[in-house]
């Protein structure tokens, strides 16, 4: 009794301070006497100093204990602070010093768990507890240290920590006791002290962690967590640490501290995931990585600092005497100290990145995706995604250089090539970056676009029709063999990099599809016998038409491409699975989007095999919209107007085209206008342009345009205008806007020569001819204007995202990966359909959304939804 | 045996695959799924589960209270990974048991079988931990595309994994998704997975989730008489009780995580209709301490840094 009430008086003139308040003539005013605690503010769970007057227990001093760096202690008995709230100097004087270095302690301690967001809401025991210190450790005391580490409060676990710090032999002495234990096999006490190993982990403080995890203590550390009393079996942790895990050495590592830190690096990951996977809380697992983080980033510092080190790095890679084992390690080695890079700072890892390209790593790995062996061809391009994520530009510098063009081709190679049952969707990913053209920059992307598509395109086209022989030429597709053996795998990226370059490169794709005859050929893919594939096909002319470009329509109507598609959709019955939900989708899209020219297209082709179909609701709609569609148009729906009207359907975008021939002719040679095709359209020439367009006239443009505003380029003008003058007029807005767009680009000419044919002639076949000349030699660039008027949006959800800390959202994370940019694309862009896959593109304009195409841009993406907190 | 026979011996066993083996089960997969129905003929008898998040073991639990694939027939209503430690064993066995069995087990989706939300809430992470890249994620990211959207049991009980839709008022509405494609922000199929049933919601309300909606009893009502059905089932909020009735059983939430998160003390449940759709709800624990193995991951043996 008495010894305790001695501490009570003792925790008393402990406590004992005088509070003082600076005011404003600079002097120290006494705001009374008291005792100071460390307690929970009210209906909070933060922490406070309080100061209670030792005569009236009135509240001299709340102050909340700030994460900042505003505390300073003087002459062993004042802290003082700059008090944010107050907005003055307050001081606490102490009667004793040793109440003044406990306090401080304290603050310490709570600015500590502050700042490792650590607190939990169990309850506070003030600081009157009994824990003075730790006993000796020794068998005999195990218990007792185990009940104090498991029964020990918040303010407790601050003051244990502590005191397990101040003891310099405290982890000595228990590993000697584990050691002799296990010698013993004394599994109780070992069961004991890995529950005592675990509590202290638990702890979760960042010195204790230093100190176990050194390299004197942290394999007794494991050896002690193999003793799990909940698991039935002994672990054999540091067997498989010591025996079985290999430290590789592509180049030696000479710096001690970076080979201790290595090890270290290693043996946290593995302690957190394997051996204490199970027991970590976030906050541990949170400061855990922590030290990991910090640790790769010292590591990446001091080796990429080291000059002798990355010197020796390249010349062993370029040495032609290296052996091609040796060239892998080290190729393995880049990878993963590309990789540990992450941990650096941003700038930091752009600099060295920077400095890698400049060593020539991107020829190295150019090497490597040369390489026979498949393994060291993923690691390269494992290497180049973790460049692309950092910055494109990176790539695409050394792309559009003479010594870069071979890199591009070996990528499209990587993707049309067999990988056997190894992955290799990194290509396309890779491809897909370099050919995103909704980021920002400029010039060197268009140089690789047009590479692309000068060289590139017809290879992955050939691809297609390679495996997929016209019907009549291939008698049977499945005996020939060597036709069916494309990996139905590629021909599946093939479609889905189509996909995203229609969306992504609406004008070149647009001459080259027209010139080339692509849609015709990509269709062939229908013939598979993979139904997924016959899927991305539908899914490949779907996004075609989500560009409302009427050329491009027409080019179909004209072409009969949708018959493969209605042929599979009527071989497929009755079966409800994903082709018969995609196609019935694409003519929802027709329906709804009101694209004329192929509702009368497919109802006069195809009605009689669609006729089976009209127990479907939407096949009704569809028919039912056809009719309303004539009936608009005036003309009677009777058999012969329709087929008079298909034929003038059928002949303006052939006249189009012979026209568009003729004039281009004129024109610099396009990249993508092949001779033959040329030679096949002169013969067909020269008619009446105005006589086909009178014929026309009742019904112009094929394509209502009424509320179609997503196509951001072409826009052709309002309906209500003369029907004539919109045919000469048509491209007016357009001109302008490209002109516009350009003005920042060097391309004088080009605007000169498009006024001129604007002007010069009326037709518009000949406008369409020169845009399509020149846009196969220009970018493809956004239009400045869309750019800055649509609000980049993508940083605003990031912040908020963060800010609120949403349980869950749909949110994407800004992650090292592809889909965080297209996320901010969807943002930005008007067709905000850009995304991973051409597929996640449909949903933003189709009819899932209930947004018209002209919604988009002004309801965005949802930026951070967030999510209840039952939520799954 | 079989190579599947053998990767799903493999997987109960909590070890996950080879990367190549997994790249032939998802085409395989693939060519399955894309028969499916947005709504997918179900026919009883069926047992259903709700989310499963990863809880490997857990699983393991529910197929000793309900009988194993292909004995028992599942439905499984989305939300097989994130959150739990072993989200690849959980999707990969379920997969592999579809492409074994695809007759006696149904996978429809959830709103976790999504590229963007998976990035948040662990399943990603997990597989650039075991993995050492994202291939597989993106395999399997690639296969929750194919997912069917919906189950309909013996044209009686409408199942899905978050709830229903203002633009959908009949099932035939379902029918016209290209359901290929990543969870979109909004739309008929965003809703399907992420809307909730809400007692003080009266007709449709603004979900706190940030997709989806809200909606209240008459929207069931008027749903469940326009379809000629008997009541939906659907997962995708926790329930202590493991399953919850609303509006006078016309709706039922049946949720299989139990100790969600491995902390929050709930029971799970699956719900088990006989052919004569005669309902029996069976509650189960979270799995014994003893019987999880430590984790089955191992870093890479070897390292350069």
């Amino acid at each position: 009794m008495g010894a305790q009430e001695k501490s009570q008086a003792n925790a008393n003139s402990m406590q004992r301070v005088k509070v003082y308040r600076l005011n404003d003539d600079g002097k120290w005013d006494d705001q009374g006497t008291g005792h100071v605690t460390v307690d929970y503010l009210e209906r909070s769970e933060e922490l406070g100093l309080f100061v209670i007057d030792e005569d009236d227990n009135e509240t001299i001093l709340l102050h909340r204990i700030s994460p900042d760096d505003i505390y300073r202690k003087q002459e062993d008995t004042i802290i003082s602070w700059r008090d944010p709230e107050y907005s003055t100097e307050l001081a606490l004087s102490f009667q004793e010093t040793t109440g003044c270095s406990y306090i401080w302690d304290n603050i310490c301690n709570v600015q500590r768990n502050l700042n490792f967001n650590s607190l939990n809401s169990e309850t506070f025991h003030s600081m009157n507890s009994e824990l003075r210190e730790l006993p000796a450790v020794e068998l005999s005391t195990l218990p007792l240290i185990l009940k104090i580490l498991t029964e020990s409060g918040i303010a407790d676990q601050m003051r244990l920590t502590e005191l397990i710090l101040n003891d310099q032999e405290f982890f000595r002495k228990l590993m000697d006791l584990f050691r002799i234990c296990e010698d013993l096999e004394n599994i109780d006490n070992l069961h004991m002290i890995f529950k005592i190993v675990k509590g202290i982990i638990l702890l979760n403080s960042p010195q204790i962690f230093e100190k176990i995890f050194g390299d004197e203590l942290i394999m007794d550390i494991i050896g002690s967590l193999e003793y799990d009393p909940e698991v039935p079996h002994v672990q054999h942790h540091r067997k498989f640490l010591k025996e079985h895990v290999v430290f590789k050495e592509a180049i030696p590592i000479k710096d001690p501290l970076v080979l201790s830190k290595i090890h270290q690096t290693y043996r946290v990951g593995y302690l957190k995931d394997v051996v204490l996977a199970r027991v970590l809380d976030e906050s541990t697992v949170a400061n855990l990585n922590t030290i990991i983080h910090g640790n790769n980033a010292i590591v990446v510092s001091l080796l990429k600092d080291d000059s002798t080190f990355i010197q020796e790095l390249f010349a062993r890679l370029r040495s032609p005497t290296t052996s091609a084992e040796s060239k892998k390690n080290l190729v393995y080695f880049l990878h993963e100290f590309c990789s540990l890079s992450k941990s650096l700072q941003m700038v930091q890892q752009l600099r060295l990145f920077r400095d890698l390209m400049n060593e020539g790593i991107f020829d190295i790995i150019t090497d490597a995706l040369q390489s026979q062996d498949k393994k060291l061809v993923l690691t390269g391009t494992d290497i180049l995604i973790l460049f692309l994520n950092q910055d494109p530009n990176l790539l695409r510098t050394f792309v559009v250089r003479q010594e870069g063009v071979s890199l591009l081709g070996l990528l499209v190679k990587g993707m049309i090539t067999d990988f056997g049952d190894d992955m290799h969707c990194q290509f396309l990913e890779i491809l897909r970056s370099l050919l995103d053209s909704y980021t920002l920059s400029g010039a060197q992307r268009d140089t690789i676009i047009e590479i692309f598509y000068e060289k590139h395109l017809g290879q992955l086209i050939e691809v297609i029709t390679a495996s997929c022989p016209p019907k009549g030429i291939a008698q049977s597709i499945g005996e020939s063999g060597g036709t069916e053996s494309t990996k139905s795998e590629i021909l599946s990226n093939i479609c889905e990099l189509l996909c995203f370059c229609v969306l992504h490169h609406p004008y070149r794709i647009k001459c080259n599809f027209l010139l080339n005859n692509v849609m015709d050929k990509v269709l062939l893919l229908t013939q598979r016998r993979e139904k997924y594939l016959v899927v991305a096909t539908v899914r490949f002319v779907r996004t075609i038409l989500s560009r409302h470009d009427e050329h491009l329509i027409n080019h179909i109507v004209k072409n009969n491409l949708l018959k493969p598609i209605v042929d599979v959709f009527v071989a497929n019955g009755n079966r409800y699975n994903l082709l018969n939900s995609a196609v019935l989708e694409l003519f929802e899209y027709i329906r709804k989007e009101n694209l004329k020219a192929l509702l009368i297209y497919i109802v006069d082709s195809f009605w009689n095999q669609l006729a089976n179909f009209e127990y479907l609701a939407s096949m009704q709609s569809f028919k039912v919209k056809y009719e309303q569609c004539l009936e608009t148009s005036g003309i009677k729906s009777n058999v012969n107007s329709v087929d008079q009207r298909k034929r003038i359907d059928e002949r303006a975008p052939e006249k189009e085209e012979e026209d568009y021939f003729n004039e281009d002719s004129d024109e610099e040679d396009t990249a993508s206008a092949s001779q033959t095709q040329r030679a096949q359209a002169q013969p067909v020439s020269s008619n009446g342009v105005a006589a086909s367009y009178a014929a026309l006239s009742p019904r112009s443009g094929l394509v209502d345009y009424d509320d179609d505003e997503d196509d951001e380029d072409y826009r052709p003008p309002p309906r209500k205008h003369a029907e004539t003058s919109e045919e000469e007029e048509g491209l007016e807005p357009l001109r302008l806007k490209r002109k516009l767009s350009s003005s920042n680009e060097k391309e004088p000419e080009l605007v000169v020569k498009k006024q001129r044919l604007g002007k010069n002639s009326k037709s518009r076949d000949s406008v369409f001819a020169a845009l399509c000349s020149t846009l196969s030699q220009l970018p493809t660039k956004k239009t400045a204007s869309s750019m800055q008027i649509i609000p980049r949006t993508a940083d605003g959800n990031k912040g908020s995202g963060e800010e609120n800390q949403p349980e869950e959202s749909v949110n994407t994370r800004n992650s090292d990966n592809s889909s965080s940019s297209d996320e901010e694309n969807h943002n930005r862009e008007k067709e905000s359909v850009a995304s991973r896959n051409c597929s996640d593109c449909l949903h933003s304009s189709s009819d899932n959304g209930q947004l018209s195409g002209e919604d988009c841009p002004l309801i965005a993406p949802k930026s951070s939804p967030e999510m209840a907190v039952n939520g799954s | 045996m079989s190579d599947l026979d053998r990767q799903i011996e493999q997987l109960k066993k909590c070890e996950p695959l080879k990367e190549s083996e997994v790249k032939a089960l998802c085409l395989k997969a693939m060519e399955i799924l894309v028969e499916e129905s947005n709504v997918q003929r179900v026919d009883a008898p069926v047992t259903i589960c709700g989310d499963i998040h990863g809880q490997f073991y857990d699983m393991k639990e529910l197929f000793k209270v309900g009988g194993d694939c292909p004995k028992t027939n599942y439905l499984f209503l989305g939300d097989f990974v994130d959150r739990g430690f072993y989200s690849v064993e959980t999707f990969l066995l379920l997969l592999a048991l579809k492409v074994r069995y695809p007759d006696r087990i149904t996978l429809i989706r959830g709103n976790h079988e999504s590229r963007q939300i998976t990035q948040v809430y662990g399943f990603y992470d997990e597989c650039l931990r075991k993995y050492g890249s994202v291939n597989v994620w993106r395999y399997c990211t690639d296969i929750f595309d194919y997912l069917s959207l919906s189950a309909l049991i013996e044209n009686k009980i409408f199942s899905v994994h978050g709830g229903l839709s203002p633009a959908i008022s009949t099932l035939d509405q379902i029918r016209t998704i290209d359901r290929k494609q990543e969870v979109p922000h909004d739309g008929a199929m965003c809703d399907l997975l992420w809307s909730d049933p809400e007692d003080i919601v009266d007709g449709w309300g603004l979900s706190p989730r940030g997709a989806g909606f809200l909606f209240g009893g008459s929207v069931v009502t008027s749903f469940n008489h326009s379809n000629n059905i008997d009541y939906i089932c659907r997962a995708h909020q926790l329930v202590m009780e493991g399953y919850k009735w609303m509006f006078n059983s016309q709706i039922v939430t049946v949720w299989s995580a139990p100790n969600y998160c491995y902390r929050c003390g709930n029971v799970a449940a699956i719900l088990e209709l006989d052919e004569n759709l005669n309902k029996q709800f069976r509650v189960f624990d979270a799995a014994p301490q003893e019987s999880r193995g430590t984790p089955a991951k191992k870093p890479a043996p070897d390292y350069f840094l």
